[in-house]
């Protein structure tokens, strides 16, 4: 009988890690066929299959860059409006988190009630009120329209609330009250260095949030030299590159390649992130 | 009452009360910047939206009036609005179900003690990846990988699988089916990450009792697992219905940006961006699809997760 259920389990097990295969052959392969190709000629692409890389990265670089499209430009715009939105959203995330979870005032239950409301709430479906209302205040294709809803962003409290809930220490903050410290300083020179590794998992999906972002921008920005890396894609899908896939192809792995690197350095910090986005311990 | 600021009260309290805090207030001055960040690229947008709806508003010209109800009733009155509201839940649903299914298994497998799969966090972070892509270069990836010329092409030729190559992006189930199986691909991994970290929060002595009552794993999974899960479940459900139903990059990004063929994969935000973007700006009619789509998430999501919640 035991070796009958050990004979199952071994059955079972081999089943597992085909379907895990095939799976994980699924998963990988549109993102090698990606970056292969960025290596290979239009020609060679033509002709045929491949999974090795090629040596034509430069060629096709410089005939990506060489049809007026200015890639580095959407990199540097994309990658200061990340940076930006982070750091909004992850100090205000804490700042208004710390308030819930430290002080016990009035009508604090309502509003993380409220918090946990707005995670759900479709606030994207508000962009066309949103759009004439900048317009209105002249932030129509500038980059404050896109970074400053960071001040009020609901998951990121969300989150911050669960983080600090497992790390604040009261006895620590009583301390820094003896001391003398005002209570903003205390949130600055205590909480922030423990919060340090929820800070960055925080900043890591703002940042990402961010990058990805293709619909707001869409909407909000329309100057060709303000252009994130996201709109350029859509340029990459006009009729310029229309038969230089090489090009597409080496253009779109340089707007998905940073964000492999960051999480192969982060992805520790990333998986326990989302684990703790949903889990309430 | 003891005075705050006289340094004998407070060390006097102190040793009291360790715990007793009179500056509670503090909190307000905490939160006062995400509400007045809520207020303004928040809250007003939405009211601005739903009042756009009710008017004729151009972006070209200054002048606008308000009509009523006749931007709804012009989104019902032809077909588009519908069949943008039903492809969009088309598209959910065929890409939750095996989603949930998919991570469901896995997360079982993962998390169990008598299988002792290896190297579940590689498997888990490699499934996790393309979550984080850029859905535009996604979608704009998967339109060169199934061009006529393209290697999907290329490969089912060669293999024999298809006689000569074919236009799969002409072809309204094959396109719906990519723009499922894309968000299926980015999501999955997102889901198993919830739910194994739901499954591990399970006390282990649960499983070890009903062991030695003798029940059976699907036993244990639906009497055990299952019910324990729900909040998550939930969640999942909810932040799923909420993302999906406002589908836009893959679908606008795949083919020509107006839902093409044949309109089988224009969702909701298509239609409120092709109204938009409009010769004239017809930023009324787009606020009253935004308005409606809103309505509609929002008294699902909010229904799903109290209905459920309170029986527990």
């Amino acid at each position: 009988m035991l070796k009958n259920y050990n004979l199952n389990t071994k059955i079972i097990r081999g089943f597992i890690y085909v379907f895990l295969l095939v799976l994980l052959v699924i998963t990988i392969m549109p993102i090698w066929m990606l970056i292969v190709n960025a290596t290979r000629s239009t020609v060679e692409i033509q002709q045929g299959l491949s999974l090795l890389p090629s040596r034509h990265m430069f060629d096709n670089y410089n005939i990506l860059l060489g049809r007026g499209l200015n890639l580095w430009r959407g990199f540097f715009n994309s990658l200061f409006v990340a940076v930006a939105t982070t750091i909004i959203s992850v100090y205000f995330s804490l700042l208004t988190a710390y308030g819930i979870v430290v002080y016990d005032f009035k009508g604090k239950r309502l509003f993380s009630n409220f918090i946990v409301v707005l995670v759900m709430i479709p606030m994207q479906l508000s962009i066309v009120g949103f759009y004439q209302y900048m317009s209105k205040l002249g932030l129509t294709d500038n980059y404050a329209s896109l970074i400053l809803p960071a001040i009020a962003s609901a998951g990121g409290v969300f989150f911050g609330k669960q983080y600090l809930e497992s790390v604040v220490i009261q006895d620590l903050i009583d301390a820094g009250r003896v001391d003398g410290a005002s209570e903003i300083g205390i949130f600055h020179r205590i909480m922030m260095p423990l919060a340090v590794p929820g800070a960055v998992t925080l900043g890591i999906f703002a940042f990402v949030a961010s990058w990805n972002n293709f619909f707001n921008a869409f909407i909000l920005i329309s100057s060709i030299e303000k252009y994130t890396l996201p709109m350029l894609v859509q340029t990459l899908r006009g009729d310029v590159y229309r038969t230089e896939y090489g090009a597409i192809y080496l253009g779109l792995a340089i707007t998905i390649v940073p964000i492999i690197v960051i999480y192969a350095l982060f992805s520790r910090y990333i998986v326990s992130g989302i684990a703790m986005g949903s889990v309430k311990e | 009452m003891v005075l705050e600021n006289s340094e004998g009260a407070q060390s006097r309290s102190k040793a009291l009360r360790p715990r007793r805090f009179k500056r509670n207030y503090y909190g307000y001055l905490f939160i006062a910047p995400f509400v007045i960040g809520f207020l303004i690229f928040g809250l007003y947008p939405v009211y601005n939206t739903l009042y756009l709806s009710f008017t004729d508003t151009t972006l070209l010209s200054s002048e606008s009036n308000f009509i009523g109800l006749k931007n709804f009733e012009r989104l019902f009155a032809d077909n588009v609005f519908v069949t943008a509201v039903k492809n969009t839940w088309l598209l959910w649903i065929l890409n939750f179900i095996p989603q949930i299914g998919v991570a469901m298994v896995l997360s079982v497998w993962f998390t169990s003690a008598r299988l002792k799969v290896r190297g579940v966090g590689v498997w888990r972070a490699i499934f996790f990846l393309p979550n984080l892509l850029m859905p535009a270069a996604i979608a704009a990836l998967f339109f060169s990988l199934f061009s006529f010329y393209g290697p999907v092409n290329q490969f089912m030729v060669r293999a024999g699988l298809l006689p000569e190559a074919m236009q799969f992006l002409q072809n309204a189930t094959i396109t719906r089916g990519l723009v499922v199986f894309i968000q299926w691909w980015m999501w999955f991994g997102s889901t198993i990450i919830i739910l194994m970290a739901g499954m591990t929060s399970i006390p282990l002595s649960l499983y070890e009792s009903a062991m030695v009552d003798g029940a059976s794993g699907m036993h244990m999974f639906r009497r055990i697992t299952l019910p324990l899960l729900k909040p998550i479940l939930i969640y999942i459900f909810v932040t799923s219905l909420v993302g999906g139903m406002q589908m836009f990059d893959i679908p606008y990004l795949l083919t020509d940006g107006r839902g093409s063929p044949s309109g089988s994969i224009m969702t909701n935000n298509i239609l409120m961006y092709l109204k938009f973007s409009s010769s004239k700006g017809h930023i009324g009619a787009a606020s009253s699809v935004g308005v409606l789509v809103f309505i509609m998430t929002t008294v699902c999501a909010l229904g799903i997760f109290y209905f459920l919640r309170e029986k527990d």
